[in-house]
């Protein structure tokens, strides 16, 4: 019996370093299964971020070793550049419109695909399909000639009389067009509320409907509360995209006319490829880091009175 | 379940995306690495793969390829590893070519940017190769940066004005001459204006820096950005002066619309000013009138820039191959860029693709055969050459300022800005310039 008793803990001993040796070995193979995906985070994001936060505090000219100027590059930002103030204003108005029409018109496009009707699977490839080419170079190269001057835009126009302007090489409309290209590539957005439709159970609206409840009542009281943590997701992705807006810009306007379409991403891009100033260009990143990281987190408290999550046990959080 | 699925990815997909706000820009290294560098002091005959890189257009891009095919005959050790893209990618994809230490063995500089290449230590000094009997000294003299020779020059290029003759003599209008001054330019454009239909436009509106330089510089005020960018000097006089021209221009619709100047390109088919038929007039260069001429064929006639009393335009080499300090074989590359300048069979394949070949001896064998587009070429630098000023490119540091310049002069154009602001403006960031660059 005694010896029972001092054996038992040995034996429970040996089997937990036994079970502890597995599961490090699992652990091991875990971790060499995305040991691609882990060291191209470590060296190609984690690295450079850690090195942009040193240079954001040096005068580096790409062509010349850095040398520190401590918060000289802070200073002059928030001091003596305009551009940066322009730069602001334009990237807060893009997102400002850019975001919540971009929201509104895929929820559109994504409830009118959520029917049964045949063929529909049809409908709904034709439409996402422009997204797979979505942000990409050629479709910015696309919308240059749809909207210039001389575009098939205008020449749209000309049939009914009526005389194009620029559209993107007039100060006035040129953020305008923007905006539209940017609410045009609604694609991923709209499939993630399609998802999200999908899953909202049809007893709810047979429910309503049994209850008399209209149209309208449906989308305000079933799908917009069940939609929201859908809505949030896409709103808070929506932001951070649209805040780093960047091949539109720097293909279709470049900036201009005169800094009407200078987002903040292609400031920072000039900065550092252009004018040679990589270490302020550094200073300029981690700006828009903090603010869309506070803009993020007022989202975050902000969605505790407007989104809804089901296993809250329909509680507002 | 799903929600809380949802919120999780919502948490995930976040900090992905915000870690990538930030590694937009990322660097290259600090710098403490350097390349390794035999200098190519080993045995000759060891094989050699030349890194180089060029910009310009497709004919020049396939000129240039060709060339190397034939060095490749002649020196079978020696191979390359050719890029080349368009002008606007070349200068925004070297500095950070530079910042890894990673720049070509050969690469094509333009005297627009070698200052800011040379001045920083990227470039390898290249006065130890004999060019004697090939380019004269005073040239070489006067393209070295602190004594130093930092590109050898392959081409003579020069400035002037493209026109279209044919449109011009069938409204009836007196052609330009050569050494017009900026007066007769003026006058021949307010001229047009009453001669021309609507919607076509005499010359183009102004908005870069150096357009007005060129003014500036023939009204015997020297250039703007002087003493490697350490002094600035805009005349108030000659600039209200200038400008008031061109505001009384948008005006009388002498010049195009503010929409649609902006949107020209050179070039392009459609956009371009001139092969468009919107404009008559434009800048044009030895090396570029031969694109322009392929697109409207037998059209274009070409007159030197305007002068003052101190002359016009330029007409010298802007066009260089240097060696990079990263090179890892520095003398094949010294090797290869003298039998690009000296040997005619060099210089007969690649033509005139850069402008004129700066060596007499490989332009005469080419001159037989030259075709309309590159006669053109010739054509401008003769007459370019008589009054021409030197070429005043920015110095270091100044590339911010030049789009600035521009920007302030579009707001001027778009009828944003008054033009009294616009001098005030762009005085004070020049100023601001020189100052930083004075206290380095």
């Amino acid at each position: 019996m005694k010896a029972e008793a001092v054996n038992k803990p040995a034996a429970v001993k040996l089997r937990l370093t036994k079970k502890l040796k597995r599961s490090n070995n699992n652990n091991l193979a875990g971790y060499i299964f995305i040991s691609p995906w882990l060291l191209g985070f470590l060296l190609l994001t984690v690295w450079p971020i850690i090195q942009s936060f040193y240079l954001s505090f040096t005068e580096y000219s790409l062509l010349e070793a850095p040398t520190w100027t401590g918060t000289q590059n802070y200073v002059n930002i928030f001091k003596n550049d305009t551009d940066f103030t322009t730069s602001l204003k334009v990237t807060f108005i893009f997102v400002l419109f850019s975001v919540p029409l971009k929201l509104f018109f895929s929820l559109m496009v994504a409830m009118m695909l959520n029917k049964n009707l045949k063929g529909m699977n049809l409908y709904r490839t034709a439409i996402y399909f422009p997204s797979l080419i979505g942000g990409s170079v050629a479709v910015a190269a696309l919308w240059r000639n749809m909207f210039s001057l001389n575009g098939y835009f205008n020449q749209v126009l000309a049939w009914f009389g009526i005389e194009g302007v620029g559209w993107i090489t007039n100060p006035d409309t040129s953020l305008g067009t923007l905006i539209l290209l940017n609410t045009w590539q609604f694609g991923s957005t709209m499939v993630i509320f399609l998802a999200g439709l999908k899953q909202i159970p049809n007893e709810l609206y047979e429910s309503a409907s049994v209850d008399g409840a209209s149209k309208i009542r449906k989308f305000f009281h079933i799908t917009l509360p069940m939609l929201s943590p859908v809505m949030f997701f896409n709103l808070v992705l929506g932001i951070i995209g649209s805040f780093q807006m960047f091949t539109a810009a720097s293909i279709i306007t470049q900036g201009g006319p005169i800094n009407s379409t200078y987002m903040y991403a292609l400031f920072l891009y000039d900065k550092a490829f252009k004018h040679y100033q990589m270490g302020y260009a550094s200073a300029l990143a981690w700006i828009l880091l903090v603010i869309v990281a506070l803009i993020t987190a007022i989202n975050f408290l902000v969605s505790r009175y407007w989104v809804f999550y089901e296993t809250d046990g329909g509680k507002q959080k | 379940m799903k929600q809380s699925i949802l919120k999780g990815l919502t948490l995930l997909t976040l900090a992905a995306t915000l870690a990538l706000t930030a590694c937009g820009n990322s660097g290259g290294n600090n710098g403490e690495s350097n390349a390794a560098n035999s200098g190519g002091k080993a045995d000759p005959n060891a094989p050699v793969k030349l890194k180089i890189m060029w910009q310009g257009p497709d004919t020049r891009h396939q000129a240039m390829l060709k060339t190397q095919e034939v060095y490749t005959k002649l020196n079978p050790s020696v191979t390359f590893s050719p890029e080349y893209m368009a002008w606007d990618d070349y200068w925004k994809k070297l500095p950070t070519l530079a910042a890894s230490h990673s720049l070509p063995d050969v690469l094509h500089m333009d005297g627009a940017y070698i200052q800011e290449f040379a001045t920083r230590g990227t470039l390898e000094d290249l006065s130890d190769i004999d060019l004697t009997g090939v380019i004269d000294d005073k040239t070489l003299e006067n393209l070295k940066i602190d004594g130093k020779l930092y590109g050898i020059p392959i081409s003579r290029n020069a400035q002037g004005i493209a026109f279209n003759k044919e449109a011009l003599a069938a409204a009836g209008i007196e052609l330009p001459k050569k050494d017009w001054t900026w007066d007769e330019y003026f006058d021949f454009a307010r001229n047009a204006r009453a001669k021309l239909p609507e919607g076509v436009y005499p010359i183009g509106d102004s908005t870069t820096w150096d357009h007005y330089l060129y003014y500036q510089m023939s009204y015997g005020k020297g250039p703007i950005i002087q003493e490697d960018g350490k002094k600035f000097n805009l005349d108030k006089e000659l600039f209200m002066k200038f400008y008031g021209i061109y505001a009384e221009f948008r005006e009388k619709k002498i010049v195009p619309p503010a929409d649609m100047g902006s949107a020209f390109k050179d070039n392009d088919p459609q956009a371009d000013p001139m092969a468009s038929g919107k404009v008559m007039t434009r800048g044009a260069t030895v090396g570029s009138v031969g694109a322009l001429t392929q697109l409207m064929p037998g059209k274009v006639g070409i007159v030197n820039m305007p002068v003052g009393p101190e002359g016009g335009g330029w007409a010298q080499p802007t066009i260089f191959l240097s060696v990079s300090t990263d090179a890892k074989h520095k003398d094949a590359a010294k090797a290869f860029i003298k039998w690009f300048v000296t040997e005619k069979e060099a210089g007969q394949t690649y033509g005139m693709n850069f402008g004129i070949p700066i060596y007499d001896d490989i332009y005469a064998a080419l001159e037989p055969n030259l075709e309309e587009k590159d006669k053109l070429g010739k054509e401008l630098y003769d007459v370019a050459k008589d009054k021409a000023m030197p070429f005043s490119p920015a110095a270091a540091g100044w590339t911010e300022w030049i789009d600035n310049y521009k920007k302030t002069m579009d707001a001027v154009m778009f009828g944003q800005k008054s033009l009294e602001d616009a001098y005030n403006e762009i005085t004070k960031s020049g100023n601001a310039i020189a100052e930083k660059q004075s206290s380095k």
